[in-house]
Formats: C-alpha cells, structure tokens, sequence
C-alpha cells in the first residue's frame, strides 16, 4: 500500500482554496486525512470483517493575525470561491465576542515541500488469510482448555495517508501499523478475561508473534481465576514495560502538553529546569523518538516529527506543544499537534511516551524486595496535571517475598498518589526497552488518539488498593 | 445516501444491506480563560453500509465506509468488495429490522438560535458564575451539534431523525495564596436554559473552592460513601451491560435471568433501559439498524429480570421481540432520606478521577479527588483517597436516595450509600 491517490489529486483542490481564503486571513492550511482500518475478527460463534477507524476528509484551519479558525467538511472540489464564502459564513463569531478574541503572534509558514512514506506489507495478506488467522487463534485457544467460554482472535491494520498544503508548504505522508489480539473468556469457578496484544508495523510480525502468544494467554487465565484482591497499602513495586508506560504517560504525559499550560491547567509550567524524578529517571515522547502506533512524519498542523526529552536526569526540561498553544507561549512547535479525525480540533497530545532504560538487570531489582509486587498490563489510568495526583489501574500483579516471584497473583490492581512522590521513589531502572503500542488515549473525556508508551522495568514505592 | 442505495439495489448476490448515516452540522467554540482561542464549524456525513449475503445456510456480511467524496465507481468497488468479504463468513442468519418509516426530533428549543448566537449566549452563561473571589474558568470548549441520523435498509426501513445537542466541558478553577487547584466539568443538554448552565457552574467552582481547603485522611477508615448520579449510572450501566444480548451470546455474562445480584438486606435495584429519557442527547425513538425501540426492564428488586439489545443478537438468543440497542438507563429511587443518611458519619463523593468497576473480579474502588465528609453537622471537604470495597457486598447492602434526578442518559436516584467501604 502507498500513499492515497484520492489525496494526491486533491492538491490543486487544496492549492485553490488555500490562496482564496488567504484574501481573508493572515495563515491558511489544509490538512487531507485518508486513514483506513479495517479490523478482521473471529470468535467461537461467529466472524467478522469491517472498516474500522476510518476517515477522509479536510479541515482548514485559519488565523486571522488574532485568533484561530476551523473548518472541517467531507470535500473540498468544486467552485473555491463558494466555498471559501460558506467557511467564512459559518466561522462568523457574535458581535458580543468580537472584544474577548485571544491575540497571538503571527503563524510562521516555513517553506517545505516532502513526500513522506514507509511502506507497508498489508497487501500481502488477503482477507481471506487474515480472517483465517483470526479463526485459528480463536480454535487454538479453545482446544487448550475445556474452562474456555469463549475465544477471539484479531487482526487489524491501520494505514495513514495525510496531505498537508499551506502558502509556502506541501507535505505528504504514508505510515502503516498492526496489531493484533488474542483474548479468551475463562471460567474456572469464577470468570476472567485474560489477553495478548501485540503491534508492529509489519503486519507478518503481528501473526506470527500473536500466534506465538497462545501458550501465555492461558497460562494468565489460568493464574487470574485464583487471583486475589491486595490488601491496600504502600508497596515496593516493579513494573513491566506496559505500567511503566502508563506511570510515564497518566504520571507526566499529560501534565506537560502544553496547551495546559496557556490554561494555567498544568503545574508542570512552573517547575520546568527544576527536579520533578529521581536523578536516574530520563523520559522522552516524539513521533520520532522510537517507532511504534504514533510514528509519523508532520503532525497535524504540519510540523515535523520530534524527540522530545520530557526529563533529562530528573530534571523537568521540555513540553509538548501544537501550533496553537506555541504561538501563545512564543515557543516552537514540538510536533506533537493532534487530531482525533478531520472533524475534530487539534490539541497537544503525547505520541510515543517512554522512560529510558537505565543500567539494572530486572533480576537484581526483584531481588532487592522483600515485601512487594511486580506490576502487569495496563488497564486504564487517569491524569490529573494541575494537581499532579494519578490513578492507574493494571490488570494483575505477582508478589514478590523475599526477592522472588511467587505464584500469588492479584487482581486488579489501582495504583494511586501524588506524582513527584511517585517519580522521586524510582529507585532502580532496568536496562531491557519495550514500547507498546496499542494504547488510545483521550483529552479530559474525549479525542481520542493512538499513542504508544513503555520504557524498562522500574523499582518505585507507591500507594496501592 | 442516495446513490449508494441505487447502487445496493442493483448490486447482483446481495440478500441484504443496511445504511446508516450521520449529518452533523457544528459549531465550536474554544477559550482559554475568558479568552476565544479558536473558532471551529464542521459540514460533515459519516455513512456506513452493511451488506449481507446468504450462502451455505449461513450468512455473511460486512460494514464499510463511505465518503462524500467518492464517486460512484468508487462506491460500487467498495460494495463488491464487501461482498466478497460477507462471503468468507459463516454466522448464523438472522432477519434485518422489518420495514417502518418515521421521521422524528428529539424535543429541544436549540434549533430557535442561531449557532453562533447560541455560542455567545452559552459563554455568557458559563461566565457569570465566575463571580467567586479566588474563582476562575480556566478553559471552557462549547459544542452545538445539529445531527440528523438516518437508516435505511433492504426490508423497507427508512427512519430519520433530528438531535439538537450542547457539550460544554468547562474547568472550574480556584486558587489561593498557596495552590490552584480544578475541577473537570462536562455538562450535555438539548434545552438550553442559561440559568441552569450558570447554576452548574457555579456549583462546580465553590467545590473548586473547598478542594483547596480539603485534606487527606491521617489514616485508613472504614465508611459509609455516598455516590453522585454520575457515579451511580456507571454502575447501573456496568450492571445492566451484563443484560446485554451480545454478552450473552458471546459467554460473557456474569448472570443469567433470575439471579439474585443483592442478596442482603438493602435497596433493592430496578434497572429498565429506556429509548428516551428527557433532556437527554442519547435518547432515541430508533437504533442504528433501525429496529424501533422499546423499554426494557432487565433487573427487578434485585434480580436480573429481562436482557437487552440489537436484533441480531436478540434473535440469536430465540427472543421474540428484541428491544434494540437501547441507551438510557433508568434506575428506581429507593427509601433513603438525607435524615437517615446522617444517622452515621459518611464520605460524599464529589469528583472522582474515574470510577473502577470490575464485575469479573468482584471489585469498585476509585481515586476520589474530592469529597466531603459528613459527621453529624460537621462537613469537611477531603481529597487525594481512594476506596475499594468488594462489588458483591456493597450490592447487598446499598441504600438508593428517594430523590430523583437526569444526568447525561441516566435518570435515576440523587445519591446512592455504599455501605462499610474501606478509604485509605
């Protein structure tokens, strides 16, 4: 697969309406989205194939030396004049709120014109293959054990192409990425679900890797139907890559995009180029700082891909920022503006989130527990970065007593506290890495973006229930 | 919508199809502070179509988008190659929603305004509730929503329907000599009443207020803790999505009809899904395959009494007259009184980072960023706890108020008391 063809015969289109809204505004640009998913899935009862998280469409987004203006619609083709009329007509503000418009500086319009793209192997595999694998890993999954309810297997890729024109910039991209899922439904006297999931940008590494997975599933459904509730307290705790992700994305992520900060709604504002983690702690998000879900080339206000460093040695040192919020606080843009779709707004949003690995051996920082557990798999998290108090919850954990794993599964397990206290306990950093990438991720309650997060194992004290 | 229904009915093999579309026609406002950031309207459709072909006693069938955008030759690709997709699969047969026209509106006063009108008077109402001293909106996001949403399908559906909708999601700020400190506000409604909006505000940025002032518990208690609305239709949802026709099908459902999910000596829980509940974004006279809605109970005093859901998975299940996907959720008020409630200490929950609720493991708990602490006359705002308690045995013992309220898509009790919760 490669870039749309329905997009690129779109960028006269897109020229043509840029120059006849620039006799009305300052900065005008265009961003074309042609993402397409479809998502292959099979059960025991039943199988399906369906367009998933698509999208095609335009938003133009203008600003008039002031403030910002969008517009998003399904199409764009026809008399330019028109329609640059009809955006203007329906962006029109009461007079009442002519006097409270923000004043920002002006957009700069850097001069670039790139085709970016990666291809992908997804046209390797035919629908019928893919639905194939998903039935397999549903049928596998159920021989291994009578206490199977039930058994799915998915397989879902995701292809992005994106044009984005402005005055002085035309730039273009095509990505991919895959995942893939292998759940069952357990009962043993009691009912669990116990997963795997997986994500490459090529899709014969998902099958193959989802495929090799099916041992484990069972296995953790098996531990999970004895699992127990924690008794809650305040734990010596090693996380696995995927809580590791989530402390980094719900524990700081949030709190330093930047569009929080020109709301006073983040108190990481004030303590940038002052201790926020331990000294061994370095954290980094960017489309370009590792590939996984949320690699891309420009963002969706058409700035390049970064690597951010978030902390350098526990020192707060960089935010997040899209076009919007950067104008407003003088800075550069980081890439890290996002969409939820063409009809949505673009916001600050994290993209691929991760702790750096440090010099540890995992088995060292077990050994070093008396008392504790071993966290696994994300569950949910929730953010709070004016007041820096965090949630997350992690699907199971395994204690640990006198330095070794056990057999004592609990489930499920809510971490919560304050987040310094949290980042300032990370006593030991494992030197292995892993980024996963499956997440979603909402702003407040809402707009929701593909994110990856994770990093190495870390050794932290914190609150759990 | 037009051509692509042409073109379904000319495509040979087909034993079915079914059109979903959504017109959405918005306007948007976004400040930070007081101030307009951003100005934003969308002009856009969202269409999906299903196709269903019937073959070796099974059927198949596939859903894929369309575009405005594409053309004919675009769409009629898109349709072959959703049957050849439908081809592959072998699920049990099941009949589209018999054919019915309507053509409704959900009761609303929005569509008397202008959008951008709207917009202004909306930003005035969420503003004058900033009177607090020390008390700031810090960011306010306003969306007014016109969607018509329309079925169609092969049996002769052919339903429309109009929603007026307002999100706003507000921060509610307040700060003092020593912290700032904020609330997340998201207040939906489909009549506009700007005294109401300022009312919700204002309340929201007093409980601002008293986070500033609230303090942590110096040790871990045992307590009675009283959920909002908010809360308590998570947890009827939670309860009710156990109901649901697809859990059941696909093995994933705790309980089956009559099973007691209280057994103890509390309120007991009458749950009906409901089409419509007034002031309500999510109310519907149709659902997306366009089968007609009807109210269904599905837990009564206790016991789980009824299912609920999409005709597909509704005559999987051999039930005669499916409901259809219902979305609101009506819960029975219970016998509580706020004298009663009083009767013993107890934590109010005001704002929680997210209610945890696990069935399969028996559990809700959650971190609870504000709350008030009742003892006697005594309130004290508290923050930064969490509780958790086993499901099983708040069910058994909880207490539902005997006032009523409408919150988002749920109408039900204004507090409900978990009995004996640990909080740490």
């Amino acid at each position: 697969m490669s870039f749309s063809k329905f997009l690129d015969s779109m960028r006269d289109d897109c020229r043509g309406l840029v120059k006849e809204l620039s006799k009305s505004f300052d900065y005008v640009s265009i961003l074309g989205t042609d993402v397409r998913s479809t998502v292959f899935r099979a059960d025991k009862n039943m199988s399906d194939i369906r367009d998933s998280e698509g999208e095609c469409g335009f938003v133009v987004k203008m600003h008039s030396g002031r403030s910002f203006y969008e517009y998003s619609c399904g199409d764009i083709k026809g008399d330019k004049k028109a329609l640059a009329e009809k955006i203007l007509k329906n962006v029109k503000i009461a007079g009442t709120l002519t006097d409270r418009q923000i004043e920002t500086a002006k957009v700069s319009d850097v001069p670039m014109k790139q085709d970016f793209s990666i291809e992908t192997d997804f046209d390797d595999f035919s629908d019928e293959y893919l639905l194939g694998v998903c039935k397999k890993i549903s049928d596998e999954l159920s021989k291994k054990d009578e206490k199977v309810l039930n058994a799915v297997g998915v397989m879902s890729p995701y292809s992005v192409s994106k044009l984005f024109v402005t005055e002085n910039r035309e730039l273009s991209q095509y990505y991919g990425w895959a995942n893939g899922y292998a759940l069952v439904i357990y009962n043993d006297g009691r009912m669990v679900e116990a997963r795997h999931v997986e994500g490459s940008a090529k899709l014969a590494e998902v099958i193959e890797k989802t495929n090799a997975s099916l041992d484990g599933v069972i296995d953790l459904a098996r531990h999970l139907v004895k699992a127990t509730p924690i008794k809650p307290g305040v734990y010596d705790v090693i996380t696995d890559s995927s809580i590791t992700g989530l402390i980094a994305h719900e524990a700081f992520g949030h709190g330093v995009e930047m569009d929080q900060f020109v709301k006073d709604r983040a108190l990481a504002k004030y303590y940038v180029g002052k201790y926020v983690a331990s000294p061994i702690t370095n954290m980094h998000d960017g489309a370009a700082a590792t590939r996984s879900v949320a690699s891309y080339f420009f963002d969706d206000d058409g700035v390049l891909a970064h690597d951010t460093q978030i902390i350098k040695d526990g020192i707060l040192v960089a935010g997040l920022s899209d076009l919007a919020s950067a104008t407003q606080l003088g800075t550069e843009p980081t890439g890290n503006g996002r969409r939820d779709n063409f009809s949505r707004k673009s916001y600050s949003r994290m993209t691929n989130t991760f702790f750096s690995p440090g010099k540890d051996k995992l088995a060292d920082m077990i050994k070093s527990i008396k008392h504790g557990y071993m966290l696994f798999e994300t569950n949910n998290g929730m953010e709070d970065p004016k007041n820096w108090q965090i949630q997350c919850t992690a699907e199971y954990g395994i204690e640990i007593v006198d330095g070794k794993l056990t057999e004592n599964y609990v489930s499920p397990v809510v971490m919560s506290g304050s987040v310094p206290e949290l980042l300032k306990s990370i006593s030991m950093i494992s030197d292995n890495f892993e980024v996963i990438g499956a997440g979603h991720c909402g702003k407040g309650y809402k707009e929701w973006v593909r994110v990856s997060d994770g990093g190495p194992n870390l050794k932290v004290r914190v609150k759990l229930g | 919508m037009k051509n692509l229904k042409a073109i379904l009915d000319k495509t040979q093999g087909l034993s079915g199809y079914r059109i979903t579309e959504s017109a959405t026609a918005s306007y948007e406002l976004f400040f930070v502070h007081r101030k307009l950031e951003t100005v934003r309207s969308t002009d856009t459709v969202s269409c999906d179509a299903t196709v269903y072909v019937e073959h070796d006693g099974k059927v198949g069938d596939s859903t894929f988008h369309v575009y405005q955008s594409m053309s004919d030759e675009d769409i009629a690709a898109k349709v072959e190659a959703a049957k050849n997709r439908a081809l592959l699969m072998f699920n049990e047969p099941y009949k589209l929603a018999p054919g019915g026209t309507l053509e409704a509106e959900i009761p609303t006063n929005l569509d008397k305004y202008a959008p951008e009108e709207l917009g202004s008077m909306i930003a005035d109402a969420v503003f004058a509730a900033d009177t607090l001293p020390g008390g700031s909106i810090n960011a306010l996001e306003i969306f007014i929503y016109r969607t018509v949403f329309h079925v169609v399908n092969s049996r002769g559906v052919d339903k429309k329907q109009t929603v007026h909708r307002v999100m706003i999601e507000a921060i509610p700020t307040f700060t003092d000599e020593k912290q700032s400190v904020e609330l997340y506000e998201d207040y939906r409604f489909t009549n506009f009443d700007p005294a109401k909006i300022t009312a919700e505000i204002s309340e929201k940025l007093k409980e601002a207020a008293d986070r500033v002032t609230a303090q942590k518990l110096d040790k871990e208690m045992e307590i009675n803790v009283v959920l909002r609305p908010e809360e308590i239709g998570e947890l009827a949802y939670e309860l009710a999505w156990d109901c649901n026709y697809q859990t059941i099908y696909s093995h994933a459902n705790l309980h089956t009809v009559g099973d007691d999910i209280q057994q103890g000596s509390g309120d007991k829980l009458t749950i009906t899904m409901k089409a419509v509940v007034p002031g309500s974004e999510r109310s519907s006279y149709f659902d997306g395959d366009g089968s007609t809605l009807r109210d269904t109970q599905v837990i009564k005093d206790g016991v789980v009494s009824g299912s609920f859901g999409s005709i597909r998975f509704g005559q999987y299940l051999g039930i005669e007259e499916p409901s259809g996907a219902l979305g609101c959720l009506r819960l029975e008020p219970g016998t509580l009184t706020d004298e009663e409630l009083k009767a013993e200490p107890y934590i109010e929950c005001v704002s929680m980072s997210g209610m945890q609720l696990d069935t399969y493991n028996d559990y809700i708990g959650g971190e609870i960023r504000l709350a008030y602490l009742h003892d006697g006359d005594s309130v004290k705002p508290i923050t930064g706890i969490s509780m958790s308690a086993k499901l099983s045995e708040v069910l058994a013992t909880l207490r539902l108020h005997e006032k009523t309220d409408i919150r988002n898509a749920f109408d039900g009790p204004v507090k409900l008391l978990l009995k004996k919760v640990k909080v740490l």
